[in-house]
């Protein structure tokens, strides 16, 4: 029997305790993101012949991607509904928000409540509530809302798809927005804002020239897992539109998952998650460096 | 000169108020937008003639939930939903516990990489996964079956088993995807904790003749406690919420959860009961809302690790 020191004893007991986690972890993302590449190079199916005897077929699903309408449509989608949710979207409204909430208002606690609500909400629930909200018809809630304005009703979710999940998701991640910026404006020292005050700085100058400049690093945390998180939105657009009509709405997580368990094509669908895998990676490789993350 | 210092202040006084109404304007107008779409999915709940739409109800009844409770489905997919969520959470906090404590501890040379490593699997979308990831759970479904056949050739056992051990359509299946899905965030969260729990602690207590065991339980424990508080929380809110899975690995009605039991009745176009499926929208939500006001004051310690809750 060998005697381990105490430090050496130690060492291994990290090593088993890191071990379940580990395992865990590797089993259900790791690996299954390597097996990805390799069956995209299959034309590994759910049905019929290639299901029991899948056969190596190189880069031809690849070939079949660059040329594939859809695909270059489901990335057009995903990135329309990132700018327009994420950057925009949600960003504008949790920063004006956050910028509110500096002020001595009344109430905060309340609106601060609110503005969380959406973002506690489960995506099937999303779905649901805003199925309502875009119902057809004139007793639909936005439809009863935009009559005030003299607009007919309107079919949100057939004539505006895109722009409908937009706002869908600018609803829920709001308070995320609100609360990263809040906590970027509350480290902005206060005496800077004193002395441009004194120098007789209009509110809009402070606002360009001071708070924009020292919110950067917070604005850019932002962005970075704000795209991120909006890149792997899937059930959200599924319970309200499942990707269409038409694909308009087919963001790449419905692409994957059409193709696969609609139109049975596991390799091909291995294919566009390589993809969306490849560009989540670069992003995140872009992320640890440029912050050089403490750990 | 005394006029000149008065008019300034006055300006200053209007600007102030100027600003300030626009502040009020800015949060009344947003937050109507957030309060919005709760206003159907809480009156239709209690509304006896509920329907898509928004309306004044005509009466008060408490009927919905009540049939909730009543009717078979509904309650079993709530059971499920809390067996399932519950024990991914408590075997999340286990694994995260040890996981990341190890990773706070240790100066071994996997320290680093596995700490980049976790940001990184933090960030891969989990729909990129779903091909290979059906792959593995029928690999794993597979051998688990085989191993309850050989374990018994009664074919009513054979079932039960296989309801409670299958990595696809049940419950073991996903419990411990949910769990990987969550353990990322979960490590990390903990990891950032007991970073924050000197190692002089721990080693005074050694000193003091202490077992590993006490050293656990009566040092390490109560101060990591809110730590294990926020994992847990951000581990209940997102897999409760989850969808994906539940609509990947379910098939059969009695492993039915309340996100894809609430999908496939609201999409039974000509015979939804809208009473029910509110009512049981407003369960499903409250739990999720209640864990996300406690979870909301970690939510800003967990965005060193790059990704949101």
């Amino acid at each position: 029997m060998i005697k381990l020191t105490y430090e050496a004893r130690r060492q291994l007991g990290y090593r088993f305790m890191m071990a379940p986690a580990l395992l865990l972890m590797a089993a259900f993302i790791v690996f299954p993101a390597f097996y990805a590449f390799s069956l995209s190079l299959t034309d590994d199916a759910l049905l019929g012949f290639a299901a029991q005897e899948s056969s190596f077929v190189g880069l031809r699903n690849f070939s079949r991607l660059f040329g594939d309408p859809l695909f270059w449509n489901s990335l057009k989608v995903t990135l329309i509904f990132v700018i327009g949710s994420a950057v925009i979207g949600q960003f504008v409204l949790g920063f004006l928000s956050a910028l509110a909430l500096q002020r001595p208002v009344r109430y905060k606690p309340i609106f601060n409540a609110i503005i969380c609500l959406p973002n506690a909400v489960p995506e099937m629930v999303v779905g649901f509530l805003w199925i309502s909200m875009f119902a057809s018809g004139e007793y639909g809630t936005l439809n009863r809302l935009v009559a005030w304005f003299g607009v007919d009703p309107q079919q949100w979710l057939y004539t505006f798809p895109l722009l409908s999940i937009i706002i869908v998701n600018t609803w829920r991640g709001i308070a995320f927005a609100m609360i990263l910026l809040t906590s970027g404006l509350a480290a902005i020292p206060k005496d800077i804002y004193e002395a441009a005050r004194v120098d007789g700085a209009t509110d809009t100058q402070v606002f360009w020239r001071i708070t924009v400049p020292m919110m950067m690093p917070t604005i850019f945390l932002y962005m970075f897992i704000s795209t991120v998180t909006t890149f792997a939105i899937f059930g959200l657009v599924y319970t309200l539109s499942r990707g269409g009509p038409a694909n308009s709405t087919e963001i790449l997580g419905i692409y994957i998952y059409n193709q696969s368990f609609t139109a049975f094509q596991l390799g091909y669908g291995a294919a566009v998650a390589v993809v969306s895998l490849v560009v989540s990676m670069i992003l995140g490789i872009i992320y640890v460096r440029a912050l050089k993350v403490e750990v | 000169m005394v006029a000149v210092v008065r008019s300034s202040f006055e300006d200053v006084t209007v600007t102030h108020h100027a600003s300030q109404r626009r502040a009020y304007l800015t949060l009344v107008l947003i937050s109507l937008f957030c309060m919005m779409p709760f206003f159907w999915v809480v009156l239709a709940a209690f509304d006896p003639k509920a329907s898509q739409f928004l309306q004044i109800p005509q009466g008060v009844t408490l009927d919905h939930f009540k049939n909730i409770f009543a009717n078979e489905s509904g309650m079993r997919w709530v059971l499920n939903s809390v067996v399932i969520v519950g024990s991914a959470t408590i075997l999340t906090l286990i694994f995260a516990g040890f996981g990341g404590y190890a990773l706070s501890r240790t100066q071994a040379w996997w320290k680093r990489p596995l700490l980049y490593g976790i940001i990184l699997v933090r960030i891969v979308p989990p729909p990129a996964l779903i091909v290979p990831v059906y792959k593995v759970m029928l690999f794993l479904n597979d051998w688990v079956n085989g191993l309850i056949n050989q374990f018994t050739a009664d074919v009513e056992q054979q079932q039960m088993l296989s309801r409670m051990f299958s990595f696809i359509d049940g419950y073991l299946g996903l419990i411990l995807i949910h769990c990987a899905m969550q353990l990322p965030l979960a490590i990390w969260i903990m990891k950032t904790f007991f970073d924050a729990i000197p190692k002089d602690y721990e080693e005074a207590a050694a000193l003091d003749g202490a077992s590993q065991w006490q050293t656990v339980r009566h040092v390490l424990l109560p101060l990591a406690l809110p730590g294990f508080a926020a994992a847990g929380l951000f581990a209940f809110i997102n897999a409760w919420g989850d969808f994906l899975m539940p609509l990947m690995f379910t098939s059969s009605p009695e492993l039915q959860t309340l996100p894809l039991g609430m999908f496939r009745a609201f999409l039974r176009v000509d015979a939804i009961d809208y009473g029910f499926l509110t009512a049981l929208a407003v369960i499903y939500t409250l739990p999720a809302v209640i864990a996300f006001a406690f979870a909301r004051k970690f939510l800003t310690q967990t965005f060193s690790g790059g990704v949101k809750g």
